[in-house]
């Protein structure tokens, strides 16, 4: 099996790249075969995460869901600094963080409740609401989107998580030979 | 009415510029027939020849109307209307006004659609005059009166309109009308902006042609108020939308919107869960069950054997020696649960089963027993939400080379997962 980009800045290749360079990253801090199943289920988190956000990187912020995920990533990360290491100065920036978390959500939670109901005039019209609210939850950074900005980003979101499944499964195929 | 003809279209878009020409400067500047009061802007396609002399007498009038073939514009005709002024000379004024505008659509439009046209240039006139006339407590009988009277004259062509323009202005009486015609022109903006949603319709469709990007064109019979056309332009664009999700989405047959966004919806959350399996296979597999078993009963998804060798023919061929095999390892595991549950975990995935929520693997088996795919058993109650899953394959420890199988594959059955399992058959 061959994994072989013809197009070399295609998204597939980006994403490719990136995610065998945060693999190797990860296989190189501990071994395969850990024994502690807490040790593999962070493992896994670490690799899910990587898959992620080396998928995110690769389509920039040119899309909301991508924009989304990354500053998801960026302010998880940062809680966690801020929970392991340093308190002093941390407190502060996690005190920054958080009421930027709290103000971006109370805008999104504005803009949620202010758009809703013009959404929901736009989509009782249509009798999409409920489903559209699912979809909402799914894709990342869905909050604060009409109808068909969603359904852009999901099309594109879907084309990235498909390409993203790809290239792990090869990936998976090729570690599982050897 | 709506006027549809293009000669409407463009008749409206010479009213739509007087728009910003209040009512009071026209009466002001009643008596001077020359200057020109309102500004046509340049972008107004009618080339006004202008009068040289304030009184005129109809065959005169009429001739150079008639010959002349150059457009010209509402606004030299109507500076100066004003509604005290009943004599011949405005009479024939807007007399001329109105039979040049006739003669200029039937000189821009064909032959055929003049006497529509026409008509319809006089209802709307008329219309326009009966709002006219209420602004400006005319008479409204006569008003009615001209518009029926020429409404039913203009059947009979355009010259015959002409003429029959003639006829209905030809009494005296009408003579208010005629001023309520002459303010037609310049404030017939403001009557449209003030009129009912009938009137806007016709300059929105005048202005659609002149700004294509924007808008939308109003097709007859459909309204055309800003909020409809955004209306129909976010639908067009959502079902726009839909079918380019309809290509991503497998199983895309459903007509229903509604039905559509929920495969959309079922299929992101598919491929959501793809990636955390595949991260997770990565592992070394086997393993990494275990913290996932332990970490909730609802997440828990495991990575199950996939055709192995023989993807379509396993389910008859396997079926009764994987009966007696499943219950035996059925009542292993329940013994290796009470202790711990990792050793179960284990002692499941050296034989190449995995564990999963009663509730996913129902959706599997619903799936499955449309294609090729392991069977299903069901574990005794006792152990609760579990159900045991059999790989056909039993390649046994190598069980992270399997592909993933979840609801959506089994159904797909196509594209890359068969891909993945013919090449996991290799080794």
């Amino acid at each position: 099996m061959d994994s072989q980009h013809l197009n070399p800045s295609s998204l597939k290749s980006r994403f490719t790249a990136r995610f065998l360079r945060a693999l190797i990253k990860i296989n190189a801090q501990k071994p395969i075969s850990s024994s502690s199943p807490r040790e593999i289920f962070q493992r896994y988190r670490r690799i899910k995460v990587a898959a992620d956000k080396s998928m995110a990187y690769s389509v920039r912020s040119r899309r909301t869901w991508s924009r989304a995920t990354l500053w998801k990533l960026r302010s998880r990360s940062r809680r966690r600094l801020a929970s392991s290491g340093r308190r002093s100065s941390i407190k502060t920036r996690t005190t920054t963080t958080t009421t930027t978390t709290t103000t971006s959500t109370n805008h999104r939670a504005a803009i949620v409740e202010k758009t809703s109901h013009e959404k929901e005039n736009k989509e009782d019209h249509v009798g999409l609401a409920v489903q559209a609210e699912e979809l909402r939850e799914l894709v990342p950074g869905g909050e604060s989107m009409d109808l068909c900005n969603l359904l852009d980003e999901t099309a594109h979101y879907i084309k990235c998580l498909t390409t993203q499944v790809q290239v792990m499964k090869k990936i998976a195929n090729l570690y599982s030979l050897e | 009415m709506q006027p549809c003809s293009r000669e409407m279209q463009a008749m409206n878009s010479l009213l739509n510029p007087t728009q910003q020409i209040p009512l009071q400067d026209l009466q002001i500047n009643g008596n001077s027939h020359h200057h020109q009061q309102i500004h046509v802007p340049s972008s107004s396609q009618f080339q006004y020849p202008t009068p040289t002399s304030t009184t005129h007498h109809d065959d005169s009038f009429l001739e150079q109307i008639l010959s002349s073939t150059t457009s010209f514009p509402w606004s030299d005709e109507t500076g100066p209307p004003n509604p005290e002024d009943n004599n011949n000379a405005g009479f024939n004024y807007d007399e001329m006004v109105l039979a040049s505008k006739l003669r200029q659509h039937q000189i821009n439009g064909g032959a055929a659609g003049n006497p529509f046209s026409a008509m319809k240039m006089m209802l709307m006139m008329q219309q326009q005059q009966q709002q006219q006339q209420m602004m400006l407590a005319g008479r409204p009988t006569v008003a009615s009166s001209a518009a029926g009277g020429g409404i039913t004259t203009n059947h009979q062509g355009g010259e015959g309109s002409m003429q029959a323009l003639y006829n209905v202005f030809g009494d005296g009486s009408l003579h208010g009308t005629m001023q309520a015609k002459s303010f037609v022109g310049a404030n017939s903006a403001t009557e449209m902006t003030q009129s009912q949603g009938s009137r806007p319709t016709a300059g929105e469709a005048v202005t659609a042609p002149e700004k294509p990007k924007q808008r939308v064109r109003a097709r007859r019979g459909q309204a055309t108020d800003p909020h409809s056309i955004a209306e129909r332009l976010r639908r067009v664009r959502i079902a726009e939308r839909m079918k380019a999700l309809q290509e991503l989405v497998p199983n895309a047959n459903k007509t229903d919107k509604a039905s559509m966004l929920d495969e959309i919806i079922d299929y992101v959350k598919f491929l959501q869960l793809q990636v955390k399996v595949l991260s997770m296979s990565r592992l070394g597999g086997a393993a990494a069950v275990a913290p996932l078993v332990s970490e909730g009963g609802g997440d828990c998804i495991q990575t199950s054997a996939n055709g192995g060798s023989h993807p379509r023919n396993s389910n008859g061929d396997q079926t009764p020696s994987a009966n007696d095999r499943l219950t035996m390892t059925e009542h292993q595991v329940a013994k290796l649960m009470e202790e711990d549950m990792g050793s179960a975990m284990q002692y499941l995935q050296g034989k190449g089963l995995c564990l999963m929520p009663i509730s996913l693997a129902t959706a599997i088996s619903t799936a499955t027993s449309r294609s090729r795919n392991p069977m299903i058993n069901h574990e005794n109650p006792t152990n609760g939400s579990h159900l045991l899953i059999q790989s056909s394959g039993g390649d046994g420890p190598s069980s992270p080379s399997m592909s993933v199988l979840t609801v959506q594959s089994a159904t797909m059955g196509n594209g890359g997962l068969e891909g993945g399992a013919a090449s996991v058959s290799k080794p």
